[in-house]
């Protein structure tokens, strides 16, 4: 490696800059890193390259994925070496995953542009990336509809996704003796006949997020999806609803009201792009960065609800849903293809792509299954 | 912390990296970096890598090289404050109370008297707080705790105090030397990794494992040693679910050891292959390509 330059400008100055252009380029570098950096190169020696490159490495980069990107910088910063042409992120170059008969590049419309569905459909592994804008009217609750959502209310009432706390509460057979109350119990004055009291972890809704696709592959469901997330929303707490085609738009808040037509109106107003292209990966990639790291997803059940028909990069998806798994509890993928042979997933690329990171695969083709699933899901929040 | 009272505290990165070499523990100069920084500055040391990389050695042979105590708090779903912080001895408090009550002696300090370090169990983290610098914490599996639980390491891991309200604060006089591991098997809080010293330890390059292999395993033969690394780089290339970490190829040479094999073939690995195949799946893929597996490259 070379030496460092000897600029003019003073070291720490320097390392400052270093910081800075780290966060320019888009790591999260607070000033507190640059104090810790600093410190840290005032230990060792600030002339070897070596030393400022791993006491940056160890105090400004928090994560294993950044380490190419101060890479970079380091190299153009502190080294001066002319930066490297940008490596272009295209999908072909990422390993596909096996069975995909190799990744099928259909350029991308004008936005607005009418592509019919059929050819991506034949090819069957990717989906249209038509980002249109459409809004959607649904029909009316049928009473049928209106009796199954009901049902599904209430079972997820009696039975919601649960997770143990770690705060524990007394329960007559728990695991646990309660030694701190048999003790205060015994120091009172005149202790009551001494009886064994027991705990057991104390347990709260799991929080669930439901991602739907209304692309117009999943057209069909859309209105059976978004039923059944109003149900969800009504009936449980800490329920998140989010629709997707090629952005994502949150619809939580136009769910909560009590005339389950009222919510399929407004939630056909909120999202933009009923019908259209999907992009999987950038929507689960938007929903990680702008919902999944601040908490929602933490511990939760994220149903997914898609055909995996995806325009998007394959790469891109996986990614996405590895950061996705390690987030969430579980990742419930509910996909219409399914059918009633229920466990095998389809052979769409999207699911190729994901499937390692999907704990369970239901199918949700129509309302019955909707309803069997609803009864099934507190089982899969283990 | 440059005041630091302990013998054989290192001057620079080459020599603590020698003194880890001493200790039988051969570290890459960034992850000495890292761990020299951490040493001088008093912050923790987050070291993240697949499992079996020796994230949790690395701790083990801090403390014997610093002479300090080693305190291991291994983390567990459902891990709590009474777990790794501290609990009252409430049976010893009951007996004691007993005891007073049947020779009347109870006045006004019987109930102070209750709450003395007499019936205070340490766990994990006041002991560290308690001992301060002649301590390293080793928090093992972070990520295996509830993220309820990285909150509250977070204030621990800032201030190294600890309030019990009977009692008072416990505040360390000099900072522990805290080394967290995780296998990433979830993301840890972005607030959590900014308080530490962030090293990502990879799998060792085929010279540097073998050179592992002959320090902690020095009898034996340099033929065997190179075919047994040559053999775990090419498992870790054939995607398996359970890459083989650096102790399983100590494993392996242990096991290879045992049956005084001379050099590995075919035979010997089909034997030994449990010591660094630890899944199902993996062993019967591997099974069926031995020969590609020990061949001399």
């Amino acid at each position: 490696m070379a030496e460092l330059d000897d600029s003019p400008v003073g070291i720490v100055e320097r390392l400052v800059g270093f910081g800075h252009a780290l966060r320019d380029a888009g790591l999260p570098v607070g000033s507190d890193d640059i104090l810790a950096f600093c410190a840290a190169t005032a230990e060792l020696t600030a002339s070897d390259p070596q030393d400022v490159y791993w006491a940056g490495r160890s105090t400004l980069v928090h994560r294993r994925d950044h380490i190419p990107l101060y890479d970079e910088i380091f190299r153009t910063y502190l080294l001066g070496h002319p930066a490297r042409a940008p490596k272009p992120d295209h999908p072909a170059e990422r390993p596909t995953p096996q069975g995909s008969t190799g990744t099928l590049e259909v350029p991308d419309s004008e936005p607005g542009d009418e592509q019919s569905d059929d050819q991506p459909l034949v090819l069957g592994l990717q989906a249209s990336g038509v980002d249109l804008q459409r809004t959607k009217r649904f029909s009316s609750c049928t009473p049928e509809e209106l009796a199954a959502l009901r049902r599904i209310m209430a079972r997820t009432r009696l039975n919601p996704p649960r997770r143990r706390t770690r705060r524990r509460a007394p329960d007559p057979s728990g695991p646990v003796i309660d030694i701190r109350r048999m003790a205060r119990e015994a120091m009172r004055a005149v202790p009551p006949a001494p009886t064994l009291h027991r705990l057991t972890r104390r347990e709260r809704p799991r929080p669930l997020v439901l991602i739907l696709d209304v692309s117009g592959s999943m057209a069909d469901h859309s209105r059976n999806l978004l039923q059944f997330a109003y149900s969800m929303r009504r009936a449980a707490q800490k329920v998140e609803v989010f629709c997707f085609g090629t952005r994502l738009t949150r619809i939580t808040t136009v769910l909560d009201r009590r005339n389950p037509d009222d919510a399929m109106r407004l939630a056909a107003e909120r999202v933009l792009d009923w019908d259209g292209g999907t992009r999987i990966g950038e929507s689960i990639d938007a929903f990680i960065r702008r919902w999944g790291r601040r908490g929602i997803s933490r511990g939760s059940t994220v149903i997914i609800c898609s055909d995996g028909l995806d325009r998007g990069s394959p790469g891109d998806l996986a990614d996405a849903m590895e950061r996705l798994s390690r987030l969430c509890h579980r990742i419930v993928w509910m996909n219409p293809l399914v059918g009633e042979n229920a466990g095998q997933a389809p052979p769409t690329l999207g699911m190729m792509a994901a499937g390692p990171f999907i704990d369970v695969v239901v199918s949700g083709h129509d309302m019955a299954s909707l309803e069997a699933f609803a009864d099934d899901l507190a089982d899969l929040g283990g | 912390m440059t005041d630091q009272p302990t013998t054989g505290s290192p001057t620079g990165v080459a020599e603590l990296q020698d003194m880890l070499a001493g200790e039988g523990y051969l570290a890459g100069r960034g992850l000495a970096t890292a761990t020299f920084i951490g040493l001088r500055l008093g912050r923790p040391l987050l070291l993240e890598g697949e499992v079996g990389v020796g994230k949790t050695e690395l701790a083990k042979c801090l403390a014997r090289l610093t002479g300090r105590e080693l305190i291991r708090l291994q983390c567990y779903e459902g891990i709590d404050t009474h777990q790794a912080l501290y609990e009252w001895d409430y049976a010893r408090q009951m007996l004691h109370v007993r005891a007073l009550s049947e020779r009347e002696l109870s006045d006004e300090t019987t109930v102070g008297g209750l709450y003395r370090s007499e019936f205070l169990l340490e766990r994990p983290l006041l002991q560290a707080v308690r001992s301060g610098g002649n301590a390293v914490l080793l928090i093992d599996e972070i990520d295996r705790a509830d993220d309820e639980f990285e909150a509250f390491l977070l204030e621990l891991l800032s201030d190294f105090q600890v309030t019990i309200p009977e009692v008072g604060t416990v505040v360390a006089e000099q900072r522990p030397l805290v080394v967290l591991t995780s296998n990433r098997t979830r993301e840890l809080h972005d607030a959590l990794k900014r308080r530490c010293l962030y090293h990502w330890i990879g799998y060792p390059s085929l010279e540097e494992e073998l050179a592992i292999v002959k320090l902690r395993a020095p009898d034996v033969a340099d033929r065997l040693a190179a075919q047994v690394v040559a053999a775990v780089h090419r498992l870790r290339d054939m995607d398996l679910a359970k890459p083989p970490g650096v102790a399983e190829t100590l494993d392996w040479v242990d096991a290879l050891g045992v049956l005084e094999a001379a050099e590995l073939d075919q035979a010997t690995a089909a034997d030994t292959l449990g010591s660094v195949i630890k899944d199902r799946d993996d062993l019967d893929s591997v099974t069926g390509d031995l020969s590609r597996l020990v061949s001399d490259g």
